[in-house]
């Protein structure tokens, strides 16, 4: 074992040790397949021969594009084996039923009756594997009207509602710049392929088909913005630094400090019952401009404040952050009984004294390029079976020996064959 | 009989003691309880959870039965109460736990600890529990004790640094966006330990942290830091490799969101539009060349989408201006949208709440469901994004009343006499 590259680790822990995945997905479904190797299962993913097309998704490692360089294509698929397979050849089709038959669950993305072509079907699949799962993830859904719609993740969260809660008045709606339409169809059809996991074991062996859809995912990040609709006829769009609350807009929860932004909720925790410690706060501080008196006090306890008190909060609220740090001033907000948060970049979340110490960021070795990075870490702890980052992202079919000889049985001329005929 | 009338629903026989509350631990067990598990909220009407306090309300009054937001979030689920800082009330809940296979808590760390219901106790009385804690930082570290919600964990994992305008302030999104993103996660996690339990009769403790698990929908930022020392920035509606991509104004008031990735993609967009000139400009040919003209692309479709669309009430045609009798066809935003996609380029409108309602495709896979609640009536739940073939979710019942199920939970599941029920009522013990 000592050529064996590190990808994955050769004993998994996690609980699903023991069942394999096959990747045929593309953005909609890589971080789903993902998730399932940390908790425990072997993970294939299967490229066509010239590598995946997201591994030309940016940002590149140090800016260079090339085949391995992708970050996106670390994030999404560290932790997974790699075989190449010309699905458009029919050596290539049956390669891949062969490892399907030997698998749990797939994950794929193809249109709605694409994967037919490849013979990678669900009636296809599960008449060879009647107890294979097939996750299909696709833009709306297997069916439908808008089933052959082109999408892509803004698009995801335009259908699916979520821009419209997201913005401002003056600009409009807005993305999120990190693609969530993509990201919440992953975690969603990861729920999915465990509930229908869970579901063979009780019903005799019998696998089925989970039809997930990025549409409806993003729908499902509308809060109660659809309650809202339901039961009080308004329509709740972008606040910008402000909060709608059950569809009124509400007072500013974001405001400025000396180093960055913080978030808080009802004024910063001075309205209500449980205001009076930061009303404290900024008397102390010789800042309260007034809302220690009595009468406001009063006022910020019953919560009941006109549209003209409420800015005048907002106002002392944004003159007592501006000058502070963000992290002194929500460690002392918490301190008194508010749940304030700090707005955190990227560099940050890395910095974070709350994450060192949960020993959260993980080094995973390159070794093909000789250095370790930091990757963010398992977000579940288990006890029995503890789930563990397994290792870098594969280079384009650099399991096919492993897969290929030891899964499929499959000698040596075989696979030079295969090979040779530009299969894999 | 079909084969699949014979299949079991997935979690049937499983029961969740569900202590979490908000957003994100009722999703969790909510999708057991869809699925087929006995899932019991345990609630106090002493300290009634936030979302029962939060709107909207049925005629905008507030009562503890009466908030649409709580509803959406626990249905399929039995509710009971108890008031467990009353002297009996920790005891009560053990001797309901003895009979339950899961227990999921979103608590501040050390909450159930108080009343001898952490799991290392939970575990003496049910040796095969799962059991699910998510505390919003985690249950360790110098912010395990912080408090607060969705809505501003957000801005402690990313999401409003990574949304808004370059220029303007990190808004991030409209919604407690975490809520919608961690649930599922920790499901997955917690229906695999399940799973495990299946096979070997072995429970386990999942720690869990909603923070940990909000930085898993941005990684790739994650590692443009660490591996290229680069800090992203949110970019209003562009993408760093797609041009166009971003938003445009109707004339409806709706907005179409275009993006093309690929050549393919712009060629579809160039035929839409019926090939203007700034199109075909020679800085125009390729992607990276487009990249470097989103201004100018943007200023160019803006400027066509407004003057090519129409409010649904104008005439679909209209005069072409100074030249005597040719018409233009004019689109409604959700027309624009056909056109588009007819070109073959991804786009779609921003849809409402109101036209979510309406929207067909959601209407074809039946995402919204209605049930019939004893004080709401009849109202919208969300269901989940994903249709198993044979065993799909079914949402059995609205969301329970406080209290709603404390005669089945306290005398059947719990075994108490009707004397003593009675008496623990009268002793406030089951409030």
């Amino acid at each position: 074992m000592t050529d064996q590259p590190p990808v994955p680790l050769p004993h998994s822990t996690g609980p699903l040790a023991g069942y394999r995945v096959i990747d045929f997905a593309d953005e909609k479904g890589q971080l789903c397949a993902r998730l399932l190797a940390e908790l425990g299962a072997d993970v294939i993913k299967v490229e066509p021969r010239e590598g995946d097309p997201t591994r030309h998704n940016g940002p590149f490692f140090r800016g260079e594009q090339g085949p391995d360089t992708s970050l996106y294509w670390w994030v999404m698929n560290a932790g997974k084996r790699s075989v190449t397979c010309e699905l458009r050849l029919a050596p290539g089709r049956e390669l891949a039923a062969k490892l399907v038959d030997r698998a749990d669950i797939v994950i794929e993305t193809f249109p709605p009756g694409e994967s037919a072509r490849y013979g990678l079907d669900y009636p296809t699949l599960s008449t060879r594997n009647p107890g294979i799962i097939v996750v299909s993830i696709t833009n709306f859904g297997q069916t439908g009207p808008y089933r052959d719609y082109l999408a892509t993740d803004i698009v995801g969260s335009a259908m699916g509602g979520q821009m419209y809660l997201n913005g401002d008045e003056a600009h409009g709606p807005v993305r999120t710049t990190a693609p969530q339409a993509y990201a919440q169809v992953n975690v969603q059809a990861a729920v999915g392929a465990m509930v229908a996991l869970y579901a063979r074991g009780v019903n005799g062996g019998m696998g089925q088909q989970v039809d997930a859809s990025m549409q409806e995912a993003m729908a499902n990040t509308m809060d109660n913005s659809q309650q809202i609709w339901d039961i009080r006829q308004v329509n709740q769009s972008g606040p910008g630094i402000r909060r709608n609350t059950a569809g009124v807009l509400g007072p500013q929860y974001l405001y400025e400090t000396a180093d960055g932004w913080v978030t808080n909720l009802g004024l910063g925790g001075l309205l209500g019952p449980k205001g009076a410690a930061l009303i404290d706060w900024l008397a102390e501080s010789g800042e309260a401009r007034g809302l220690d008196s009595h009468d406001w006090r009063a006022r910020l306890a019953a919560g009941a404040l006109s549209p003209e008190e409420r800015n005048y909060v907002e106002i002392v609220l944004a003159r007592f952050c501006k000058p502070r740090p963000k992290l002194a001033l929500v460690a002392e907000a918490q301190r008194r009984g508010a749940g304030w948060a700090p707005v955190l970049s990227p560099r940050e979340i890395v910095e974070s004294e709350q994450l060192a110490a949960r020993d959260y960021f993980v080094w995973v070795q390159h070794e093909d390029i000789g250095e370790s990075f930091l990757y963010p870490g398992v977000p579940f702890r288990l006890s029995e079976t503890p789930a563990v980052q397994r290792g870098r992202a594969p280079h384009a079919g650099e399991h096919n020996e492993q897969v290929y000889g030891d899964l499929l049985g499959l000698d040596a001329g075989e696979i030079r064959r295969l090979r040779a005929r530009m299969v894999i | 009989m079909a084969e699949t009338d014979r299949l079991k629903k997935p979690f049937a026989g499983l029961r969740v003691a569900d202590f979490s509350w908000v957003g994100v631990g009722p999703t969790v067990a909510k999708y057991l309880a869809d699925h087929g598990a006995e899932v019991i909220r345990i609630e106090s009407s002493t300290y009634p959870e936030a979302l029962r306090r939060a709107g909207p309300f049925i005629n905008d009054e507030p009562g503890v039965n009466n908030s649409g937001y709580y509803a959406n979030f626990n249905s399929s689920k039995l509710g009971m109460t108890v008031d467990l800082k009353h002297p009996r009330g920790p005891d009560l809940v053990r001797r309901l736990i003895a009979k339950c296979d899961v227990v999921t808590e979103s608590f501040t760390p050390g909450t159930l600890a108080r009343w001898g219901l952490e799991y290392e106790a939970l575990r003496a009385i049910r040796p095969d529990l799962v059991m699910i804690s998510m505390p919003l930082f985690a249950r360790t570290g110098p912010w395990s004790h912080y408090m607060g919600y969705g809505h501003v964990l957000q801005a402690a994992t990313g999401y409003n640094h990574l949304t808004g305008w370059p220029a303007g302030p990190p808004i991030g999104t409209g919604v407690a966006y975490t809520d919608f993103f961690v649930p599922h996660i920790a499901a997955a996690a917690l229906i695999a330990a399940l799973d495990y339990r299946r096979r070997t009769g072995k429970g386990q403790f999942i720690d869990f942290s909603q923070m940990e698990a909000a930085i898993h929908g941005l990684g790739t930022a994650i590692l443009d830091w660490t591996a290229n020392g680069h800090e992203q920035i949110r970019m209003g509606n562009r993408d760093p490799e797609a041009a166009p991509h971003g938003c445009y104004r109707c004339k409806d008031g709706q907005h179409l969101v275009i993006a093309c990735f690929t050549e393919l993609e712009w060629a579809g967009l160039k035929a839409a539009m019926g090939r203007p000139e700034w199109c075909d400009l020679e800085r125009m040919r390729r992607k990276w060349q487009r990249l470097n003209e989103q201004r100018e692309i943007d200023r160019h479709l803006s400027a066509w989408v407004e003057d090519m669309t129409r409010r649904e009430t104008d005439p679909p045609e209209e005069p072409m201006e100074g030249a005597e009798g040719v018409m233009i066809r004019k689109f409604t935003s959700y027309e624009l949208m056909e056109w588009m996609q007819k070109n073959g380029v991804p786009c779609g409108v921003v849809q409402s709440p109101e036209a979510m309602h309406g929207d067909p495709q959601l209407a074809h896979r039946g995402h919204y469901r209605k049930l019939n609640h004893p004080v709401m009536g009849e109202r919208t739940y969300d269901s989940p994004s994903f249709r198993l073939s044979t065993t799909p979710a079914e949402l059995t019942k609205a969301a329970p009343l406080m209290g709603e199920d404390n005669e089945y939970v306290y005398k059947e599941l719990i075994g108490l006499t009707d004397e003593e029920f009675v008496e623990l009522l009268l002793d406030g013990a089951l409030e």
